[in-house]
């Protein structure tokens, strides 16, 4: 069943097509990622589904209907949403589900996102990493169905962003429909059950992510270090490597170590436009 | 209409408020200063204890106790005729008149009153003569009738009451503070809300622009009440303002934070940067707290000026809340509220009509 359905979707501003007569749907359960470089119109797309602006063409359809009649069942966190300065993280919560008909366990969502022990802390306190997990769990508070996280990490660190990641898989688990705009592949390839691929306001690939990787990446290269030189290799199946060892064994050849180079997203996006994500 | 997001949403704005020491500084502590400031400045000095005083009884004891004022350096005793026209003499000095009475009562050890006639609008000399005069009863009383209570003293205040210049700037505080208040609030919450993705993120859920506005009105009004019962509370403990906070002051403030919002409603509809939203509410409010006989009577202003302040709804305001809570012209104050309500309706309809949450 589909959550969400865009057809034709077109936003165009003065003479920028920021959006560009895209057109795909989300299923009931998965993560799905829109993911694309600075400009491609990600936030575009992503807000005119949730009914903030407006389309210049095509249809939307949010739980087979329109997105205002949906608004008890869907969460949002904004792209760059920073929430009142001098609310503590518990406060902020209980503001906000105070404008729903269901409510999640606030103490149950603060745990969730890891600020347990931040919960009193007032917002303009918080770590940026702090107040994007706060961000999420904004955007869980009416314990939605559907949930829109637009580049819900981008600008934190690494362990951060580590830990926003886990937040966001454990949604998974609950069978909530998640719709991610991120411009990190990792991003997409660690959380996104299918990933379309946008680029100048078009959807250029929409698939799962091994898939995508199959199909546009290079192949799985093993590079084999050994004391003074190294031999490099492609394969078509991991399953090769087994094999490969073995037979450095039975040659008694010896090496320093094995590596692996697997193709990403990153090679696929740099494939199918010839530019870096980012 | 929902009731659960409309508390939600002052308790929150509320909370945020009263953390938040600028909103704090500028919504009590800076008219409270200025008060304080002014109100010290320009109010002057006292002139010695002058008291008029006025002996009907005429009698060895009514001079054995002007005698024995006269003895109390700070008093200065002037006496005026038996049929002195009491009022005329109230407004300039303290009037106390021995009754006719006043040693047949003693002797007879019947109750009796001594009259002090005040100005109401000179506080700070009339405690002073009061407890003058409640300390020489006191003593009267001890020596004759051994502490007994036989004479009193009533206090009359003459009816013509004369202003300070307190009671003229102190519901002007009320307005500038309930136009900066209104009005930068009304900014802050359109454009920074707008700015950091606040406005976008309630468009998102069940919260409609109808509850929200409203919410934010009853705390704007909130904030502009409290502001207005601080600058009260001030204005009596230390200057002894006679202010009455009656309907048509109410009905003033409330229309007078209607206003200032919607103008700030319209400004951040065609601002979207914080800065220059601040400048141009700056651009407002500035001109018009100087304009509006804010801080001086507009008649000590050049004529254009006078009539450029008539444009001005902090004029109304101000001039409104003036003859509501300090000259008890209710006629005037209710021709004010309705200028002002007027205004509001038209200016705050606007601002709903232009507010918009979506985004291009
Ligand atoms: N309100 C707007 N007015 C004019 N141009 C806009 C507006 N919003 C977005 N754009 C343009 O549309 C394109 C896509 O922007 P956006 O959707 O924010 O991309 P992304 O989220 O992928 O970074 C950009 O070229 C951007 O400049
Ligand atoms: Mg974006």
């Amino acid at each position: 069943m589909n959550v969400i359905e865009v057809r034709g979707l077109t936003k165009v501003y003065g003479n920028v097509v920021a959006v560009d007569n895209i057109s795909f749907d989300v299923r009931k359960g998965e993560v799905f990622s829109l993911l694309g470089p600075n400009g491609a119109g990600k936030t575009t797309t992503v807000e005119i589904i949730e009914g903030i602006r407006k389309p210049t063409k095509g249809e939307i359809k949010v739980f087979g209907g329109k997105v205002e009649r949906a608004k008890e069942k869907i969460g949002v966190l904004p792209q760059e949403f920073q929430s009142m300065e001098r609310l503590t993280v518990r406060e902020t919560l209980e503001y906000f589900s105070s404008f729903y008909k269901k409510s999640m366990d606030i103490e149950e969502l603060i745990e969730m996102v890891g600020l347990t022990e931040k919960k009193n802390t007032l917002y303009k306190n918080l770590s940026g990493g702090q107040k994007r997990a706060l961000g999420v769990a904004i955007a869980l508070v009416n314990d939605p169905s559907l949930i829109f996280l637009d580049e819900p990490t981008t600008g934190l660190d690494p362990a951060a962003r580590r830990n926003l990641w886990k937040a966001i898989r454990k949604l998974k688990e609950g069978r909530k429909t998640v719709f991610l705009t991120t411009h990190y592949m990792e991003e997409a390839e660690y959380l996104a059950d299918r990933v379309a691929i946008m680029h100048h306001g078009k959807i250029i690939a929409i698939d799962e992510p091994y898939k995508l990787i199959e199909k546009y990446g290079e192949k799985t290269r093993v590079i084999i270090k050994k004391i003074d030189s190294e031999e490099e290799m492609e394969i078509n199946d991991e399953r090769e490597i087994a094999k490969i060892i073995e037979k450095l064994k039975e040659k008694g050849i010896k090496y320093e170590r094995i590596e692996i180079k697997r193709p990403t997203l990153e090679d696929v996006f740099l494939k199918l436009t010839g530019e870096g994500l980012t | 209409m929902r009731a659960k997001a409309i508390i939600g949403d002052i308790k929150a704005s509320v909370k945020n408020w009263y953390r938040n020491k600028a909103a704090l500084f500028w919504t009590l502590a800076f008219p409270i200063l200025l008060i304080l400031l002014f109100g010290e400045i320009f109010s002057g000095g006292n002139e010695s204890y002058t008291i008029y005083i006025k002996d009907m009884d005429d009698s060895t004891l009514s001079h054995a106790l002007i005698n024995a004022m006269n003895n109390i350096s700070i008093i200065n005793l002037q006496p005026i005729g038996k049929n002195a026209d009491v009022k005329e003499y109230a407004k300039k000095h303290a009037v106390l008149e021995i009754p006719h009475d006043f040693q047949n009562a003693i002797f007879e050890g019947k109750r009796c009153n001594l009259t002090l006639y005040l100005d109401p609008s000179k506080e700070q000399t009339n405690s002073a003569i009061r407890s003058f005069i409640s300390g020489i009863v006191n003593e009267i009383n001890l020596r004759f009738n051994n502490a007994s209570i036989i004479v009193g003293y009533e206090e009359k205040y003459v009816v013509e009451e004369q202003f300070k210049y307190i009671d003229f700037f102190i519901p002007g505080i009320i307005g500038m503070t309930i136009m900066t208040s209104a009005i930068y609030g009304s900014i802050e919450i359109n454009v920074k809300y707008r700015k950091r993705g606040m406005l976008k993120k309630l468009l998102t859920t069940p919260l409609q622009k109808g509850e929200w506005i409203l919410s934010k009105m009853i705390y704007q009004l909130m904030i502009s009440f409290i502001s207005t019962i601080a600058i009260i509370a001030v204005g009596i403990t230390v200057f002894h303002l006679k202010a009455s906070f009656n309907f048509t002051s109410i009905l003033i403030i409330i229309a007078a934070s209607f206003a200032f919002t919607g103008i700030g409603m319209i400004i951040a509809r065609f601002v979207n940067e914080e800065e220059t939203a601040d400048s141009a509410a700056s651009a407002i409010t500035f001109p018009m707290m100087f304009l509006a006989g804010t801080f001086f009577p507009l008649e000590i202003m050049p004529s254009f000026l006078q009539i450029v302040a008539k444009i001005l709804p902090l004029y109304y305001v101000n001039e409104g809340l003036r003859n509501a809570m300090i000259y008890h012209d209710g006629n005037a104050a209710m021709l004010n509220a309705v200028v002002i309500a007027t205004f509001a309706i038209i200016v705050f309809g606007i601002g709903v009509v232009l507010t918009n949450w979506k985004e291009e």
